[in-house]
């Protein structure tokens, strides 16, 4: 075999990035569930593929000292779907996650692989925006790390630059609290119409909201101001105050899935809807 | 999909209109053409490329002007393919000026596209986007160029890249 | 570019080289080059589950696998599994609850339930339409298929 075709099978993040510096047209290649299907569709012809399966610290979920999270970048949707650690607030990720397709390309796809497509109907950027998730980065410099809302930048773009990979979402300790993602999709296992993903917390100064859309824009959607306005003790024209804020700030595409109309009319009642269950079942926790 | 959009710049109709019938400036201003060259007096050939999500897309073009009525309007229409490769890209283009005072015009454009084969296969909502940020792009290089350098250049200018 | 290269698979419980190129799926090695035709080629895309297989156990869609990427992998088709006394039940259920008309997106019905029942051998109506969420049939309207899984379940579980 020619040096530079073929599957690489690199053993460490440090192997990989080599490969990948050494060779700018070989593709990162995690479940294939996106890379493959783009293949099929003769989107990208790929010279040579390098696999991250063999790398063992991309693969599971473990938690930190400090109770905060890393699940490494080839973790399949599967095993987040199945992962009852995340309680509390972090309760999102788990939801989204089970809320990724259907069972057979849960078992295939990465949390990894998924964020770096960025494709703005996927499930797992907005919840980790409102988890105020890390993104672990790796170059031939060493490690970085960015808030997931820096890591997307634009329609199927992130802040990955040439011959970098992502190892790993960091998850801060779960608060008390609860965390919702609720998916509005044509049938079940579609990309999301439009997603809301929201985490709530209460504490001496009223309850702490942060929520964030998906499938609105060319990234998740998350307002400061419209967090502001959800946090406290907020009535019923706060909330319509930052679903109001939440769709001006949209930028949803005109679709099969829905018009972008549509999509704005939705975001303010999806985000209601989250917005009044959390609530609730705060209230019934204290 | 439709695009459309408009912007304005600091130049009298006549002169922006000189500048918008140059082909050296217009590919210099369209993001992504690295070549454009006139084979008859109302025919451009242009290569166009573009790219998303690691998908990379080389257009070979050809613009016809279908109708010249300076300094108001121009028409055109774009045909095109990608290479041997399976997709084919049609458009029908018009581009209007309008007068918002001596030194002031507005540009607007409308571009009906149709884009066949793999890359109509491609998530089409997000393409649309796509397109209208190059709309956008090409806006602002082209204010830009002839902002800073009023004089028209009748000669083809070096393109970048 | 689209060079042949070499890849060591177990297929059905047997050994097999190969050499394919990059971009080849498991769907098209399996159909074209070993004639295992149970897997079906609806989308190519994942979407409609006709070609579900496993690997290493656990079902995926052979048509968004590269065979090259499968390097040492133990795939199994519904042609390797039909004496699994999962498979031969649901298949009994399948057949006496008429769960299927063309019968197109069986082999994958059938690998994704068996997918489901070794997980969970009590399902719940809903937790068999999750399971099989993923595979489409244009034919039966999926009552019968939901009923013959449920029916396969409880034939295991005496
Ligand atoms: C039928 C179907 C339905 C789907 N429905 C949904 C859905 O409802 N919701 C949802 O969220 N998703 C959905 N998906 C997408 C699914 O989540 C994919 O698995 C995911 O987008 C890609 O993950 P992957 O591991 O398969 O990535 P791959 O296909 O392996 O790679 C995807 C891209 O990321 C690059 N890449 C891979 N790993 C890394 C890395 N570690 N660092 C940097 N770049 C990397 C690859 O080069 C490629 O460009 C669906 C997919 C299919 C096929
Ligand atoms: S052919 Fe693989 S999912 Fe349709
Ligand atoms: S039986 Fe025909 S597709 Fe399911």
């Amino acid at each position: 075999m020619s040096v530079d075709q073929g599957v690489f099978r690199p053993a460490s993040v440090d192997e990989a990035v080599s490969v990948l510096a050494r060779l700018p047209d070989a593709r990162l290649i995690s479940g294939g569930a996106t890379l493959v299907a783009m293949i099929n569709a003769r989107l990208i012809e790929p010279a040579a593929l390098v696999s991250l399966a063999g790398v063992d610290e991309l693969h599971g979920i473990t938690e930190n000292p400090d109770g905060g999270w890393r699940i490494g970048a080839m973790t399949r949707h599967r095993d987040v779907a199945a992962e009852r650690r995340f309680t509390g607030t972090l309760a999102l990720v788990q939801q989204a996650a089970s809320l990724i397709a259907n069972a057979t390309v849960r078992n295939m796809g990465t949390i990894g692989g998924a964020i770096a497509h960025a494709d703005p109907g996927l499930d797992y950027p907005p919840a980790l925006v409102a988890a105020d998730a890390q993104i672990e980065i790796a170059s031939g410099k060493g490690r970085r790390r960015l808030p997931a809302s820096e890591f997307f930048v634009d329609w199927y773009a992130t802040a990955l630059q040439s011959a970098e990979l992502v190892t790993a979402v960091h998850l801060r300790a779960a608060s008390d609290g609860v965390g919702l993602y609720h998916k509005l999709a044509r049938v079940s296992g579609d990309y999301a119409t439009v997603s809301v993903a929201l985490t709530m917390s209460s504490g001496v100064a009223g309850i702490a909201t942060r929520a964030a859309m998906g499938a609105c824009g060319p990234t998740p959607i998350l307002l400061e101001e419209a967090n502001a306005l959800l946090s406290g003790s907020p009535g019923e024209s706060e909330l319509n105050r930052a679903g109001e804020l939440l769709a001006a700030a949209a930028d949803p595409v005109d679709d099969v899935r829905g018009s972008a109309e549509y999509r704005r009319l939705l975001i303010p009642r999806m985000l209601a809807r989250a917005f009044t269950e959390a609530r609730a079942a705060i209230g019934a926790r204290t | 999909m439709r695009i459309e959009g408009s912007f304005d710049i600091a130049l009298p109709r006549a002169a922006v209109y000189g500048h918008l019938t140059d082909p050296g400036l217009i590919a210099a201003c369209i993001p992504g053409c690295d070549q454009i060259e006139r084979i008859s007096p109302t025919d451009y050939r242009a290569r166009v490329t573009i790219g998303m999500g690691g998908i990379k897309a080389s257009f070979n073009l050809v613009v016809e002007v279908t109708s010249e009525q300076p300094p108001e309007r121009v028409l055109s229409q774009t045909r095109g393919e990608e290479g041997s490769r399976a997709s084919m890209l049609a458009a029908d283009n018009e581009v209007a000026l309008e007068e918002i005072d001596a030194a002031n015009t507005r540009v607007s454009y409308v571009s009906d596209v149709s884009v066949t084969g793999r890359l109509g296969k491609f998530a089409l909502g997000v393409m649309k986007k796509k397109v209208e940020s190059l709309g956008r792009e090409f806006a602002e290089r082209l204010r830009e160029r002839i902002q800073i350098q009023p004089a028209a250049s009748s000669a083809p200018e070096a393109v970048p890249q | 570019m689209s060079r042949d290269l070499p890849v060591n698979l177990e297929i059905n419980g047997a050994a097999v080289a190969l050499e394919v190129p990059l971009t080849e799926t498991l769907l098209a090695t399996l159909r074209e080059r070993l004639q295992l035709t149970g897997a079906k080629r609806g989308c190519n895309q994942g979407v409609c589950g006709a070609c579900t297989v496993t690997l290493d156990g656990v079902a995926v869609r052979a048509c968004l696998s590269l065979t090259l990427n499968c390097e040492g992998q133990k795939v199994a088709t519904i042609e390797g599994v039909a004496a699994d006394p999962l498979i031969e039940a649901l298949q009994q259920a399948f057949v006496d609850g008429g769960a299927l008309q063309c019968g197109f997106c069986t082999p994958g019905q059938l690998i994704a339930a068996r997918a489901l029942l070794s997980q969970n051998s009590d399902p719940s109506v809903e937790e068999v339409q999750q399971g099989l969420s993923g595979n489409l049939c244009r034919c039966t309207g999926y009552r019968k298929i939901i009923d013959a899984v449920l029916s396969a379940a409880r034939s295991m579980r005496k």
